[in-house]
């Protein structure tokens, strides 16, 4: 069909009557209301008809029909943008009615949106696709038991809503080589002769280091004190005598502010036989705890133990302790994960934290208290230290720790016998290695035989890397990462084969599945049936997408899908001011995420109904995140089901602090951001996309409002009030709810002070009215109101998530000819209280995801 | 293809003498008209900087009553008051397709539209530095040299969006940078001491290598409908490029790489923020005197600039600023960058060509950005620099049209540095004012 104008005009309009008849039937066209043409005639004409064309800007010929071509749906998208900066009409002259530029404005926007979809719809195609980034590494770590550092390759998600999306995956000469030195330093760490290293027990005490640190922090803060005042206190000697600069210099030192803490941490007995990890501000920071570094050539799986207790009177965030890692010269820490300690000094209890370390890299592992992404902990110890004199209470100690390891990881030394399986005696080495190539070849290709003069070519340089004097096993570095550089690895082919039938192979079924439920290359078991033609009976294909679904692997599926289906990227693009926000840690961010996917994973499992996400009678949350949320009796860093009232706040994806974060820029809460999410994700009510360049709502730069009144502003504008209407009630509905996602009841917001830093000056408080409305008039009084009206509309909810599921199962944007399989999907699901699974395994069993 | 791992190339690195000074400048090119006993004009240069996220829109733009020659620059761009008469601030530019405003980048040296292709949810096309450089690049060892500093890769990163450098190549696909000072360094000056008999087995290798993925090629072209085949074209259009840098390999293999008249440290490891950033430029400024490359782009740090200059917020965060510690941060990154900007064009000014002339009176700078200030594209920041198009500078240029195309400054710079092109990308022609005081 996109190729019509290679057809004669006969076939063309036969093949388009065909073709095109039962599509046409579901596409909706972006059409600008005829009426409109009075604000054209009223307001525009003047300038813009055919005999002026003032700035080329010809109004009259301009078709209404805005999907008509990408030029129509253009010269539509420059009218929305200038009326919408309010460029047109100029200032001078008549300016249009607001009632006429609401309706107006409200119709385009829509229409463009619409336009957009036409335009870029691939009518049911789905482009060649290349593995994407996470598949890419998925794949090879499945060939060489080895997970490659892909780190410099491009990572697929910027150019498109899922990096699944064949048509936006793209391909340059820079990344042809990266593949090629991507693949060549994965196998050369996967075939690296092993040495088995020994497993040993390394236990560092903590004391030994810390203690003489602190204590030498201590003398020399009292040494600097007793010279100033010994110096202030006589007025004959210079101040050099005295190891000083000058008087100004002596009034600075003579109270060393940050002493009491030292001698606070000398005096405390324990630290005598461990450390108390306590936050200084020129002493290290956070007192860490440092492992010794696991060597390149010691990969494998490690255990580290740590003795502990905790001090009761410090706050909650404080009794975990937090372990990162980190790697290499120039990436920062990597956090790995939190321990509750309930050991007490009297009691000390022992920790376990299962450690990965992977093939040549070199890593260290820390263990410290939680920390935020700024310099929140040292500035919270100084306001602390300001009102106690001493600075923030510790809340942990740390008897010793240890590691124990490597167990050394069988994947690894499987997939490399795999791959250099024994060479039969009778085998000379040309013919073994033609037969390594082969096989592996085969495994990379998905199943796929390697062409003939492909294989020479790979042999050839096997030869010549022989010639020039290599190793046999070295000389097979080079072929096998050409391989792993070959399109046929590259992309997933799916063969045109036989012209007439465009049905899948098996094997190419096979590999559709699983990179849909384990963004990876079919195993052995699917890949036999795909081969033996069983896959393609429904009952065998069910019966796979059941086994891939309960394989540890599907969790890739939860989490890829999940992250790119509500847009969970915004977590991370406002960091969070530490002295705003003290609890909203790393820790917290970090298993706020975490609650979304291992929900969704159960919701799996365990066959929970898609309403599960709006308005469930449980929370799915560990200890750290219980501990935020202020929900009791939760121990043990395992999320599990804890149950919820009816009225608890927590409880479905609006009460998250994760996506209430995400509705914010880390300051204050966006009810736009939070409205328009809940448009946008849980009642499939999209708002048109936010137009650049409206004129920035500056007269309230630097003045204190709540967010009631600078919404209002929106409302002045028809421009912003055509979308803000809808948007903006709903987001009102979780005000009470602050940045970061914790309840508040009253909205206090920064005053503009220079400086949120030290002195945060949160001054004026605001009245929340949490009342407001959904699209579509449905009307509530506050956050449970929402939650219930959201919930009410689970039918949008469950056409959003079939939409998201197509496109990114079938790898190209939903286009209107899916609606079919979408109302397919969304009736059996529907029959089965709309079960997850049911949704799969609709859009498995369907004729376009076995379809080229 | 590329060196084997960065651990051996460190360790490569710091074995080589960490200062090196060597004699003179002077291209590959330039040496053959000197032994003819000629003084040829000295090359004609470009250069753009990219911003990313854009500036402090109320105070970074000249005020827009003081046209001409008598403006004032703005103070948080005071460094660049020494070089007053020798830049020009250029507004109401803008890019007709713009419509993301977390991409800063993508699409400022190219133009295109991102939804121009039906079907597709995302395309673009060359870069004025690309097209600069087949021109300019042809006497030089590199064709052009991107630098673009590591783009955090969570979050909006630096807003410079989509692309691996400023740079995008003739079929509109993003072309990597090298992203640290030493990999610069490395690539532009150190010279590899394998015998040469050696490193001429290593392209025929090489070229074996792509022989091979062609053959895998073709047959799988051979299974794929039409459709397909137009998306599989990259990868042969990419083995392609590939051949064509081997071949320019070849033609220089024989020739020692050159080291810059001002001594150029090597950089350390750890470089990051300003002092990376300073770092890059004067590898840029090296690499001209030694007429390594003609054609350069550099995608500014964001993130590690505002860092190292004590901000302790994400640059996304910057970007959105109001009154307070955010606007602070937004601000003293808008005067890091110009006291960058100058420094550079000192150290251009204070380089001499073989004729008499400077680096500077034959370069064309342009730094600027797609995104004004937040999430606005229009009035895109543009300040240029340099003799090389011709421009008479040392003045605040307001465009009547508020929706002038960059493309016009693109296709000024090209045109005035002796490019022969009729347009480039949405330009609707040069820039008159340029060209007249």
């Amino acid at each position: 069909m996109r190729h019509l104008f290679h057809l004669t005009p006969f076939t063309a309009l036969a093949s388009f009557l065909v073709l095109s008849q039962p599509l046409l039937a579901e596409t909706p066209r972006a059409i600008m209301p005829k009426q409109h043409q009075v604000v054209f005639d009223k307001y525009c004409m003047d300038c813009h008809d055919a005999a002026t064309e003032k700035g080329k800007v010809n109004l009259e010929d301009l078709s209404f029909d805005i999907d008509k071509d990408i030029v129509t749906a253009e010269r539509w998208q420059k009218i929305l943008n200038a009326i919408n900066s309010g460029e047109m009409p100029p200032e001078k002259k008549e300016q249009i009615s607001d009632a006429e530029k609401t309706a107006f404005l409200e119709d385009l926007s829509i229409q463009m949106v619409t336009a957009r979809k036409v335009l870029s719809d691939s009518g049911g195609v789905i482009t060649l696709r290349r593995l994407n980034r996470r598949e890419y590494a998925n794949t090879l770590e499945a060939l060489l038991g080895v997970r490659p550092d892909v780190s410099d390759l491009p990572d697929d998600q910027a150019s498109t809503s899922f990096d699944t999306t064949g048509a936006s995956l793209f391909f340059s000469s820079d990344q042809l080589e990266q593949y090629l030195t991507t693949a060549r330093q994965t196998l050369e760490l996967a075939l690296r002769p092993r040495t088995p290293v020994e497993s040993k027990t390394i236990r560092i005490e903590p004391e030994e280091e810390l203690t003489p640190h602190y204590a030498a922090s201590a003398a020399r803060m009292r040494d600097t004190e007793e010279r100033s005042r010994a110096f202030l206190a006589q007025k004959v000697k210079p101040a050099s005598d005295f190891g000083l600069l000058d008087e100004y210099q002596a009034k600075k030192q003579r109270v060393q502010e940050w002493l009491p803490l030292m001698e606070d941490y000398l005096k405390r007995p324990e630290t005598k036989t461990g450390a108390t990890l306590i936050m200084t501000i020129k002493e290290g920071g956070a007192t860490k705890v440092k492992l010794p570094t696991l060597s390149e050539r010691a990969e494998g799986k490690y255990i580290v133990r740590v003795r502990a207790a905790h001090y009761p009177d410090a706050a909650e965030r404080f009794h975990y302790l937090e372990f990162t890692s980190s790697t290499g010269y120039d990436s920062g820490r990597t956090l790995l994960g939190w321990r509750k300690v309930t050991g007490t000094l009297e009691n000390p209890q022992v920790i376990e934290f299962p450690i990965e370390h992977r093939p040549g890299e070199k890593q260290q592992i820390w263990i410290h208290q939680r920390t935020h992404q700024d310099r929140g902990d040292k500035n919270l110890a100084t306001i602390d230290m300001e009102k106690n004199g001493i600075g923030t209470p510790p809340g942990l100690w740390v008897d010793w720790a240890e590691i124990e390891g490597p167990v050394q990881d069988d994947r690894i030394t499987q997939a490399a016998s795999a791959l250099l399986f024994a060479k039969p005696d009778d085998w000379n080495d040309e013919h073994y290695a033609r037969e390594v190539l082969m096989r592996f070849a085969s495994r990379a290709f998905r199943g796929e035989e390697p062409a003939a003069d492909f294989m020479d070519r790979l042999c050839q340089q096997y030869a010549a890397n022989v010639a020039k004097g290599q190793k046999p096993t070295a000389a097979l570095l080079g072929p096998l990462s050409i391989i792993l550089s070959s399109p046929s690895f590259l992309y997933m082919v799916e063969s045109t084969g036989n012209e007439d039938s465009a049905k899948l192979t098996g094997a190419e079924l096979a590999v559709r599945l699983s990179c849909f439920l384990w963004s990876a290359p079919p195993d052995d078991e699917l890949m036999r049936l795909a081969k033996s033609g069983q896959l393609t009976e429904p009952a065998v294909l069910k019966a796979q997408t059941n086994r891939l679904l309960a394989d540890p692997r599907a969790d890739r599926f939860v989490r890829s899908f999940t992250y790119q289906w509500l847009e969970m990227a915004r977590l991370d693009m406002f960091q969070f001011n530490g002295v705003q926000f003290p609890t909203f840690d790393n820790a917290v961010r970090e298993n706020a995420r975490e609650e979304i996917f291992q929900t969704m994973n159960l919701m799996l499992t365990q066959k929970l109904p898609l309403k599960t996400l709006l308005k469930p009678d449980f929370v799915f949350v560990n200890d750290l995140l219980a501990g935020y949320y202020g929900l009791p009796g939760v121990e043990g860093h395992e999320f599990r089901k804890v149950p919820v009232p009816e009225k608890s706040l927590r409880g479905g994806l609006l009460g998250t602090a994760a996506v209430l974060a995400m509705g914010s820029d880390g300051q204050r809460s966006s009810p736009v951001e939070r409205g328009a999410w809940v448009l946008r994700h849980l009642i499939h009510s999209p708002p048109p996309p936010a137009p650049p360049n409206v004129p920035m709502l500056s007269r309230f730069d630097g003045q204190p409002l709540g967010a009631r009144e600078l919404q209002k502003a929106h409302q002045e504008q028809p421009q912003c009030a055509q979308c803000h209407q809808k948007i903006d009630p709903v987001g009102f509905g979780l005000e009470n709810f602050d940045a970061a996602g914790l309840w508040r009841d009253v909205e206090k917001i920064n005053t503009g002070g220079k400086k949120l830093t030290i002195k945060a000056k949160l001054g004026q408080s605001f009245p929340i009215d949490p009342s407001g409305t959904l699209p579509g008039g449905t009307a509530f009084k506050d956050f449970f109101g929402l939650r219930d009206a959201v919930a009410g509309r689970i039918d949008k909810f469950a056409q959003g998530f079939a939409e998201s599921l197509v496109a990114y199962g079938l790898g190209r944007p939903f286009g209107f000819a899916d609606q079919t399989l979408a109302d397919t999907m969304l009736k059996q699901a529907k029959a089965g209280d709309y079960d997850m699974n049911l949704f799969i395994h609709a859009l498995v069993q369907s004729k376009p995801f076995q379809t080229k | 293809m590329k060196n084997a791992s960065p651990i051996q190339r460190r360790a490569f690195l710091r074995s080589s003498s960490a200062l090196i000074t060597l004699p003179f400048l002077e291209s590959f090119g330039f040496r053959k008209f000197a032994s003819a006993a000629t003084v040829a004009a000295a090359p004609k240069r470009m250069v753009f900087v990219g911003m990313g996220f854009g500036v402090t829109a109320d105070r970074w733009y000249p005020d827009r009553k003081t046209v001409g020659e008598n403006y004032e620059i703005p103070e948080i761009l005071s460094p660049l008051k020494k070089h007053q008469k020798d830049i020009t601030f250029i507004q109401n530019l803008m890019r007709q397709y713009s419509a993301d405003g977390h991409s800063g980048s993508t699409f400022w040296l190219t133009g295109a539209n991102r939804y121009a292709i039906p079907g597709q949810s995302f395309h673009n096309t060359v870069s004025v530095d690309q097209v600069a450089a087949e021109v300019l690049g042809e006497q030089t060892r590199f064709t052009s040299i991107q630098l673009a500093a590591k783009n955090p890769s969570d979050s909006a990163g630096d807003g410079h969006g989509p692309g691996f450098s400023l740079a995008w190549n003739r079929s509109g696909k993003p072309m990597s940078g090298l992203d640290t000072p030493v990999a610069a360094f490395h690539r532009l000056f150190s010279n590899d001491d394998t015998p040469l008999a050696e490193r001429q087995q290593r392209l025929l290798e090489q070229r074996s290598v792509l022989d091979t993925v062609l053959v895998d090629a073709k047959s799988v072209s051979k299974k794929l409908a039409k459709t397909d085949n137009e998306k599989l074209d990259e990868y042969f259009e990419s083995v392609r490029e590939i051949e064509v840098r081997l071949a320019k390999e070849e033609k220089w293999l024989g020739i020692e790489k050159k080291v810059p008249q001002d001594a150029v440290k090597q950089p350390g490891e750890s470089l990051e923020g300003f002092e990376e950033a300073r770092m890059m430029y004067d590898i840029m400024v090296a690499a001209m005197q030694v007429d390594a490359s003609r054609v350069f782009t550099y995608r500014l740090p964001v993130n590690s600039l505002i860092a190292s200059l004590g901000a302790t917020m994400s640059a996304h965060n910057m970007s959105h600023y109001s009154e307070g510690e955010r606007r602070d941060v937004s601000q003293s990154r808008d005067k890091a960058n110009a006291e960058l900007l100058a420094g550079f064009i000192d150290k251009l000014k204070a380089s001499k060509e073989a004729d008499g002339s400077t680096l500077f009176d034959n370069i064309s700078i342009a730094m600027g950005t797609n995104l004004s200030s937040v999430h606005t594209l229009t009035n895109c920041p543009t300040v240029i620099a340099g003799g090389g198009a011709g421009f008479k500078h040392g003045r605040n240029l307001v465009m009547s049209d508020p929706k002038t195309p960059l493309c016009n400054l693109w296709l000024s710079m090209l045109k005035g540095s002796g490019i022969q092109v009729d347009s480039f990308g949405d330009s609707r022609g040069v820039i008159e004012e340029l060209f007249v005081g």
